[in-house]
């Protein structure tokens, strides 16, 4: 990965709930998130779109300072996937087209083709979201953030309520969008197993900081840091 | 004008409030104090209110309303905004409102001579319009942080997804207008037909014949609709603003 393009940079970054932040994403990239719940993993990746400011540090995405973006371009190019509670209430076209729509580019056409893409059949555009399964509605939510065409792709436990299957799907839809659709992904997971699937690098969480990040199957074979190898062994025990 | 109701017969009113304070005595419940005590003050005060207006009607028009249509709408937006507390100049915005909606009331009842513009008339229909928008506030200002509680993860995946504070928040502010609509307009469909409107049982009892009652009592209702749907989206419209910071995130709202 080493020379390849940085597409987002965190350099020296403070706030109440993270320390010390360091990293680089690159293009082309999974970076897999994994770390104790607390340890600040959300709260990381909402600094990356400015869902939430720093106290202090710097965010770069291709090499400008992300404050120095319009808001709204930012976000709709470093676009995030909640859990699926996040839908609106409505159809799942109102859901599709919430973002396009607000930079007046929605068409119809579009649904079907996202639809295609999270394998939903087109005729669930006008379907009411509450009538979703817990996967579809999952799907639902991840086509949503791509309606938007983001660059980077932000993920936080997208996965974590689903069934075996609708997992699976889910990975591969992830990737499948890497690196033609989407640029860059950076997924929060609790599955230590996904986080090696999908990884190419993975940074790991404890107390507010990143205690250690590298290549994935390296770094999680052979983990540096006492407090990663404790949290491998307690993720195996669990069977996660 | 001697009283319709006579002191005596007042007095055995006592036994409606002896049957909840032996109940609360029987069911161990607790309450024979307050009962006791809040009948009382509800009795006192409607007693204080009889004479202030009394001596209100007899001022000239325009002092008399002024008074008395300042006096509600202080204590109203000072109840309401309770209910919003933790929200930034909430009480001025509550008073504000209360304020718009009685001036656009007043103005149409005027205006197209419904009423006249005396004390007696503009007063009690203008204590009905200002007590139902104080009780639509409370409820849309509760709601409005119980929702933005509720429905964090939407309106943060709305930002998200590029919305400005205005449009993420117009998913809660439909609901909350919604929810302040739906009563009357339950309400107005079995007006009349289960419970006689509180306003036409007085006139019909002061001796006013129904068929003139009611058109009181259409106009009020009609008024009521009205003020209560546009006070709960104004008071939506102009606080969701301060659940957002200036960098177009959310931010929790403390309570005192
Ligand atoms: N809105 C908030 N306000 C204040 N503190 C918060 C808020 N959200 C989270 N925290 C706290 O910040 C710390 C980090 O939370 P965060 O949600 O980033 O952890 P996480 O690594 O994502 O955990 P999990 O795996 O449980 O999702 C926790 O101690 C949490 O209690
Ligand atoms: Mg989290």
């Amino acid at each position: 990965m080493g020379n390849q393009n940085i597409i987002m940079e965190a350099k020296n970054i403070e706030s109440d709930r993270l320390k010390n932040i360091n990293f680089k994403l690159f293009e082309g990239e999974i970076v897999t998130l994994i770390g104790p719940s607390g340890a600040g993993k959300s709260s990381l990746l909402m600094l990356l779109n400015r869902l939430e400011d720093p106290k202090k540090g710097e965010i770069t995405y291709r090499n400008k300072n992300i404050n120095e973006y319009e808001m709204v371009k930012l976000r709709k190019e470093v676009g995030m996937v909640f859990q699926s509670s996040s839908l609106f209430d409505g159809t799942v076209e109102d859901n599709l087209k919430y973002g396009p729509s607000l930079f007046g580019e929605w068409d119809h056409n579009r649904g079907k083709e996202l639809l295609e893409i999270v394998q939903l059949p087109v005729d669930y555009l006008s379907k009411d979201v509450e009538e979703l399964s817990g996967g579809e509605k999952q799907r639902i939510a991840f086509a949503r953030t791509l309606a938007n065409r983001p660059d980077v792709l932000l993920l936080d436990e997208v996965t974590s309520a689903l069934d075996l299957k609708n997992v699976e799907l889910m990975e591969k839809f992830l990737k499948d969008i890497i690196p033609n659709q989407v640029r860059a992904i950076m997924m929060v997971t609790h599955d230590i197993k996904q986080a090696e699937r999908l990884g190419n690098r993975t940074f790991f969480m404890d107390e507010k900081e990143i205690a250690e990040q590298g290549d994935t199957s390296q770094m999680l074979r052979n983990p540096t840091t006492e407090s990663l190898r404790a949290f491998l062994e307690e993720g195996t025990i669990d069977g996660t | 004008m001697a009283p319709e109701i006579s002191n005596t017969s007042m007095f055995f009113l006592i036994f409606f409030v002896l049957i909840p304070v032996s109940l609360s005595y029987f069911y161990a419940l607790g309450l024979g104090k307050s009962i006791f005590w809040s009948s009382l003050r509800g009795v006192t005060q409607l007693f204080l209110i009889g004479y202030l207006l009394t001596y209100l009607f007899s001022l000239e028009a325009f002092t008399g309303i002024s008074i008395m249509l300042t006096v509600m709408i202080v204590v109203a937006s000072l109840h309401a905004s309770k209910k919003g507390e933790g929200i930034p100049k909430v009480k001025i915005i509550t008073f504000l409102v209360i304020v718009i909606i009685e001036l656009f009331v007043l103005a149409m009842w005027l205006g197209f001579d419904m009423i006249a513009f005396q004390p007696d008339q503009v007063i009690p229909m203008s204590g009905m319009v200002i007590g139902n928008s104080m009780v639509a506030i409370g409820l849309a200002l509760e709601r409005m942080k119980s929702e933005f509680k509720e429905s964090k993860g939407k309106i943060i995946a709305a930002l998200s997804l590029g919305a400005k504070p205005e449009q993420a928040s117009k998913i809660l502010i439909k609901k909350i207008v919604k929810s302040a609509m739906i009563p009357n307009v339950d309400g107005l469909k079995t007006i009349g037909l289960v419970q006689l409107p509180g306003m036409m049982t007085g006139l019909i009892l002061g001796g006013v014949a129904p068929i003139e009652a009611i058109r009181y009592q259409i106009v009020i209702s009609l008024s009521i609709f009205a003020s209560v749907s546009l006070s709960a989206m104004l008071v939506t419209v102009i606080c969701y603003r301060f659940f957002f910071n200036n960098n177009q995130q959310l931010i929790p709202i403390t309570e005192k």
